[in-house]
């Protein structure tokens, strides 16, 4: 199991990343439109589409990796059991937020499908398809918080414990 | 009474949820959750999505991810070795010498780079050690990268005006072009105090590396060309009206990925470190930005803004009273929160007291990022002093200590804005395009 969900934040991770390149191709494709006099539909709406999709995709696999900003002054004053219980208190109202996210976001692809919600802007886009991608990343995310609180309950560290060291992720 | 009651409690149950270590974002849920719950009839949930999507997928907050991207890329080249050579001949003469590189380093780098903490690795990962083996005293390095670090901020890009200009509604270009000048006068005022501090205190000062001529130094200063020309393409671009901020942005990850490839740190590794790296932190931003657009949306409801709006325009304190509040309200903030969740938090309250206050939110906006900025020095929590307590081995405590002139000229500069508004809205005032 463990490979396979890990595989899974990682893949996520790769098409977040893949996401973030198509706002670069999208804006780019805007400025030479502006330079070349050519015009193509949408390219502002299709980078925010992106945007959205490499957030939520992204986000396990940032949860994963504890570049999550949470206040940490109280959890690093506790130890031993008080801070498991803490940890596991934590992932659990995550798990249940996420879950509800996911669920509700399930739930407006859904209706956007239903009702044929098309996009106000001049791309027409049927709003469903990029709305999937916050519905999927909200479920990964709501994957990842079980799988970590599962972990945390076990006895076994948090997964994300000790935050990245590389100092120019912050702000 | 009842609405005000239930309004505190909804403060605590948020301060809590944070406290508590839950992260951020998902507290910034929670609490909306629970306001909506008990302020409307309105199903939580589908409120929620809605304007998470609508928040999440907007055009404004692309410039974001793309100006992280570029200084990740940039944090991967040799830009940082290339500036200390470029500045370090023209700083031999200036009391405070090669200290000097620090703050000037540090500001050119930030406007390139959007962060605060970017800037001050970026620029300390060359300094820290060259200064040190030439025996500059250890508190002014350290102190000076962590105050001069913080320019990140407010010298754009910055990407905590991309999370305010988003927040308030206001143009990132205009709020970009608008920190110029401050940032500007800012690092002025670092550079007198080292100035001063060396004249004081000469003994303490090493002797210069020798004396380079007027020809060595302008020949030094090509390896600065890079840096120029990324400022130049980004910044200009802004300034001139040719591009929005999101254009500037993706020019300058092409610009910063042409640069790697030709000093040839760009490799298959570094792309895809970068690349990850800047998806990671836009979505941490992100989540926090989904929270607070659906929070602001609940706390609407509860009438409390609002409120609190009514109540402080009743008192009618004169903007200095105000503003001084906010100040001391902000640097206790930010002892314990970061940056971005303190912008966030804040505005779906602080904005409609602002604007009935008659004040710029333009100016505003550089007010905060002047704020946030003290904040990132002030422990037990500020990001400048997490990166440089990683990169030299001090105690935070140390490091706050080292950082308490600079912080205390910040606090300068948001007099001076206050008293000189113009500081801040005489180039805005001044673009071609809004």
């Amino acid at each position: 199991m463990r490979p396979v969900l890990d595989r899974i934040y990682d893949g996520c991770a790769y098409a977040a990343g893949l996401f973030l390149v198509l706002i670069l191709v999208f804006t780019l494709l805007g400025v030479a439109g502006g330079i070349f006099d050519f015009y193509v539909r949408g390219t502002d709406a299709f980078a925010g589409y992106c945007m959205a999709a490499s957030s939520f995709l992204a986000l396990a696999h940032t949860f994963r990796k504890g570049e999550h900003i949470r206040v940490t002054l109280i959890l690093q004053q506790l130890s031993g059991r008080t801070r498991r219980w803490f940890e596991l208190g934590c992932l659990a109202l995550g798990a249940v937020l996420a879950g509800a996210f996911a669920a509700y976001a399930a739930k407006m692809v859904w209706w956007s499908y239903a009702f044929n919600d098309v996009s106000a802007g001049n791309d027409r886009t049927p709003l469903w398809i990029p709305q999937i991608g916050m519905a999927a990343g909200g479920l990964i995310l709501f994957v990842a918080m079980v799988d970590e609180l599962i972990q945390v309950a076990q006895g076994k560290d948090p997964s994300a414990a000790s935050p990245a060291d590389e100092p120019a992720h912050i702000e | 009474m009842e609405q005000l009651l239930i309004s505190i409690f909804l403060i605590v149950a948020l301060l809590g949820v944070l406290a508590s270590g839950l992260w951020i974002g998902l507290g910034l849920m929670a609490t909306g959750w629970l306001a909506m719950e008990l302020f409307t009839q309105r199903p939580a949930g589908d409120a929620m999505v809605t304007t998470i999507w609508g928040a999440s997928s907007s055009w404004t907050l692309t410039s974001l991810p793309m100006f992280i991207w570029m200084g990740e890329i940039l944090f991967r080249t040799k830009l940082s070795e290339n500036m200390f050579l470029g500045l370090s001949p023209w700083m031999q003469r200036l009391p405070g010498r090669l200290l000097h590189t620090n703050i000037v380093g540090c500001t050119i780098f930030a406007a390139i780079s959007g962060s605060s903490a970017a800037t001050c690795a970026t620029i300390g990962k060359m300094t820290i050690p060259e200064l040190r083996k030439r025996g500059y005293p250890e508190t002014l390095i350290v102190g000076t990268l962590a105050g001069a670090g913080t320019l990140g901020l407010l010298i754009p890009p910055s990407i905590i005006m991309i999370v305010y200009g988003v927040a308030a509604d206001q143009s990132i270009a205009q709020l970009f072009i608008a920190g110029v000048i401050p940032g500007l006068m800012l690092s002025a005022m670092f550079m007198a105090y080292v100035v001063v501090w060396a004249l004081i205190y000469p003994s303490k000062v090493p002797k210069p590396d020798g004396t380079p001529g007027f020809l060595e130094k302008i020949y030094a200063s090509r390896h600065l060309i890079p840096s120029v020309f990324l400022i130049v393409m980004v910044l200009g671009s802004i300034y001139s009206g040719i591009a929005t901020a999101t254009e500037a942005a993706a020019m300058g990850v092409v610009g910063a990925l042409l640069l790697s490839l030709v000093q040839g740190s760009l490799t298959r590794e570094t792309f895809m470190a970068s690349l990850l790296g800047a998806t990671r932190l836009s979505c941490m931003i992100a989540l926090i930005l989904a929270g607070a657009a659906f929070l602001t949306l609940a706390m609407g409801y509860t009438g409390l803004p609002r409120k609190l709006a009514e109540w402080i325009s009743s008192m009618e304190l004169s903007p200095y009273a105000l503003i001084a509040a906010l100040t001391v309200f902000y640097v206790i903030l930010g002892c314990f929160l970061d940056g971005i969740s303190m912008v966030v938090l804040t505005m779906a309250v602080v904005l409609p007291m602002i604007q009935a206050a008659g004040l710029d939110l333009v100016w505003f906006g550089i007010f905060v990022v002047l704020v946030v900025e003290m904040a990132q020095i002030t422990p037990p929590v500020g990001f400048n002093l997490f990166v440089l307590q990683g990169m030299t081995g001090h105690q935070i405590t140390y490091i706050g200590r080292a950082a308490l002139p600079l912080f205390l000229l910040m606090v300068v500069a948001v007099a001076m804005i206050t008293v000189w508004p113009e500081i801040v809205t005489f180039l805005p005032n001044r673009m071609l395009r809004g």
